[in-house]
C-alpha cells in the first residue's frame, strides 16, 4: 500500500510535486484557488505538471474536473534529451527550480532544452541558476557535466529564450557541513541587453561599480551580448550579481528592467540589493535554502550542518512538507549566542537513486 | 520594526515554532505567539450580518516566487553610506571589526 498525502492550496505546489516524485508517496492537492473568480490551475502549473510527466516514466496525474484538484502518483524519474516550451505567464526559472531538484537523481541524465522568457522578477534568472545554484548542487557532489547553456535569451513579454539544461546522475549525493561564512573575496556579475541599445551594458556595470568597488579589487563584471535571433523577441536587460566568500559561500542578486527605470538605477538596485543579501550572512542565501535543505534530507545517513540566515516563509512551509514526506524533522539553533544567524542539521535519510541505470 | 524583530527573533525557538505549532510561516517570522492567535478574530456582538471570510482570497495575489522582492524601504536603506561601510567586515580587504568572526 503506498501513502497518500493530502495538502491544500495552490502554494508551494513546486516543492510538494517534487517531494512526491523524490520519495515515491502519492499526492493529492485540493482547494486550488476554490473562491478565485478564473477557479483552479493556471496555465503555467499546468506546465509544469506536463513537464513533470515528461521527466518521468509511469506518472499518472489527475486534475479534477474544474482544474482545483490534482492527484499525483508518481513514476521514476527518467530524464534523457527532452524539449518544452514554457509559457509566458513565467519564466524558465520557475521550471529549472524544480527540475534541478528531481535531475541528480534520475535514470538517465537530464538534457533538457527549455524555451521562453530567461530573465524576470518572480524567479532565479538562467544568469543566477548558471552561476549560483548549480555551484550549490555540487556541494552535493554533483558536478562532471553539470552545465546551463544559455542559447538565446528572452525577455518578458514576449520570451523567445532558449536553454539547455545538463545534469549528471549520481547514486548519493554527500553529507553537507557548511558552517563556516568565511570573507567575501570575489565579486562577479553578468550585465545583458537585448534588443535596446547595447551601451546600456556598460551603464549597469559602471553604476554597479560606484558602489561595490569600495569593499575588494578583485571584481569582474560582464557584459553578455546577444544579437539577432539569440536575442528573443522583446527588448530588456538586467544585471546579476554574486559574491563568493573565501569559503565558497555565495550570495547573489538582481534587477532587471522597469519601464521608465534608468539603466544605471537598475544596475544601483542590484548592488543594493546584493548588500542586503551579504548583511544576511550565512553560507547559503535565502533563495537557495530549500535546494541545500532538500538534498541535506537526502544526503547519507550522517548529520549534515548547515549555516543560514532565518528561513524565509517557503522556507519554513517546506521543511513542515519534507517531514510529511520523509519524517526528517531538523534542529535549528542559533549558530553563535549572539547572532541571527542559525545552524540547520539533519540526520540524511540515506537516499539512494534507484533509478539510476546500472552501468 | 527591524531591530525589534532581530531581538526577538534571538528567543525564538525555530524547531519548535516550526514543527510543533500551527502558526503560519509569516506568523512565526512575525513574532507571534501561538495563544495570541484567538484574539484575532474579533466578533463585535453588535453587528447581525457579518461578512465571511475567505481566508484565501487575498492569499491568491501571492505567487509561488523563488525571488522574493527586496522591500523599497530595505533598498533605500542601502543608499546610505555609513550603512554601506558597516559591512566592510565581511570582506577580506576589511579586518575583523565589528563582531568579526575570523
Amino acid at each position: 500500500m503506498t501513502t497518500l498525502l493530502q495538502f491544500s492550496g495552490h502554494q508551494h505546489l513546486r516543492h510538494r510535486l517534487v517531494l512526491s516524485i523524490l520519495s515515491g508517496k502519492h499526492v493529492r492537492i485540493d482547494k486550488i484557488r476554490p473562491e478565485d473568480k478564473n477557479p483552479g490551475l493556471r496555465d503555467y502549473e499546468i506546465s509544469l505538471l506536463r513537464l513533470l510527466e515528461k521527466v518521468t516514466n509511469g506518472t499518472i496525474i489527475e486534475i479534477s474536473v474544474t482544474g482545483t484538484a490534482i492527484l499525483l502518483k508518481p513514476g521514476i524519474i527518467s530524464g534523457g534529451p527532452l524539449t518544452h516550451d514554457c509559457p509566458l505567464s513565467r519564466s524558465i526559472g520557475y521550471y529549472l527550480e524544480p527540475l534541478v531538484m528531481l535531475a541528480p537523481f534520475s535514470k538517465t541524465p537530464f538534457q533538457i532544452t527549455l524555451r521562453g522568457i530567461t530573465t524576470d522578477e518572480n524567479d532565479l534568472s538562467v544568469d543566477l541558476f548558471r552561476t549560483v545554484t548549480l555551484p550549490h548542487l555540487q556541494l552535493f557532489g554533483v558536478s562532471e557535466g553539470l552545465e546551463l547553456r544559455i542559447k538565446k535569451r528572452g525577455a518578458p513579454p514576449e520570451g523567445g529564450g532558449e536553454v539547455q539544461f545538463l545534469c549528471p546522475v549520481v547514486k548519493q549525493v554527500k553529507t553537507l557541513n557548511f558552517v563556516e561564512p568565511g570573507k567575501i573575496k570575489r565579486i562577479r556579475g553578468v550585465a545583458h541587453a537585448v534588443r535596446v541599445n547595447p551601451q546600456f551594458s556598460n551603464r549597469m556595470i559602471e553604476a554597479s561599480r560606484s558602489i561595490l568597488n569600495r569593499y575588494i579589487p578583485d571584481i569582474y563584471l560582464y557584459s553578455d551580448v546577444y544579437k539577432g535571433e539569440e536575442s528573443g523577441k522583446s527588448p530588456g536587460y538586467a544585471l546579476s550579481l554574486l559574491a563568493e566568500s573565501t569559503t565558497s559561500a555565495i550570495h547573489c542578486a538582481e534587477a532587471i528592467s522597469k519601464p521608465g527605470v534608468a539603466p544605471e538605477d537598475i544596475g544601483l538596485e542590484a548592488s543594493r540589493a546584493l548588500m542586503a543579501e551579504v548583511n544576511l550572512g550565512g553560507c547559503v542565501d535565502r533563495k537557495h535554502q530549500i535546494l541545500v535543505l532538500l538534498m541535506m534530507v537526502l544526503g547519507s545517513e550522517d548529520v549534515g550542518r548547515c549555516r543560514m540566515g532565518e528561513p524565509t516563509p517557503r522556507t519554513i512551509q517546506f521543511l513542515r512538507d519534507v517531514r510529511e514526506f520523509f519524517g526528517t524533522s531538523f534542529k535549528i539553533v542559533p549558530a553563535e549566542p549572539v547572532s541571527t544567524q542559525l545552524l540547520y542539521s539533519c540526520y540524511g535519510t540515506g537516499y539512494v537513486n534507484a533509478n539510476r541505470a546500472l552501468a | 520594526a527591524r531591530l525589534t524583530s532581530d531581538r526577538s527573533s534571538r528567543r525564538k525557538d525555530w524547531t519548535k515554532l516550526i514543527y510543533s505549532t500551527s502558526l503560519t510561516p509569516k506568523q512565526i517570522l512575525n513574532g507571534q505567539e501561538e495563544n495570541a492567535l484567538e484574539g484575532d478574530e474579533e466578533v463585535d456582538e453588535d453587528d447581525f450580518f457579518q461578512i465571511k471570510r475567505r481566508a484565501d482570497a487575498d492569499q491568491d495575489e501571492v505567487l509561488d516566487r523563488s525571488k522574493d522582492a527586496l522591500a523599497a524601504e530595505e533598498l533605500r536603506r542601502w543608499e546610505d553610506e555609513e550603512r554601506l561601510e558597516s559591512i566592510r567586515h565581511l570582506f577580506i580587504t576589511g579586518g575583523d571589526t565589528p563582531g568579526g568572526n575570523g
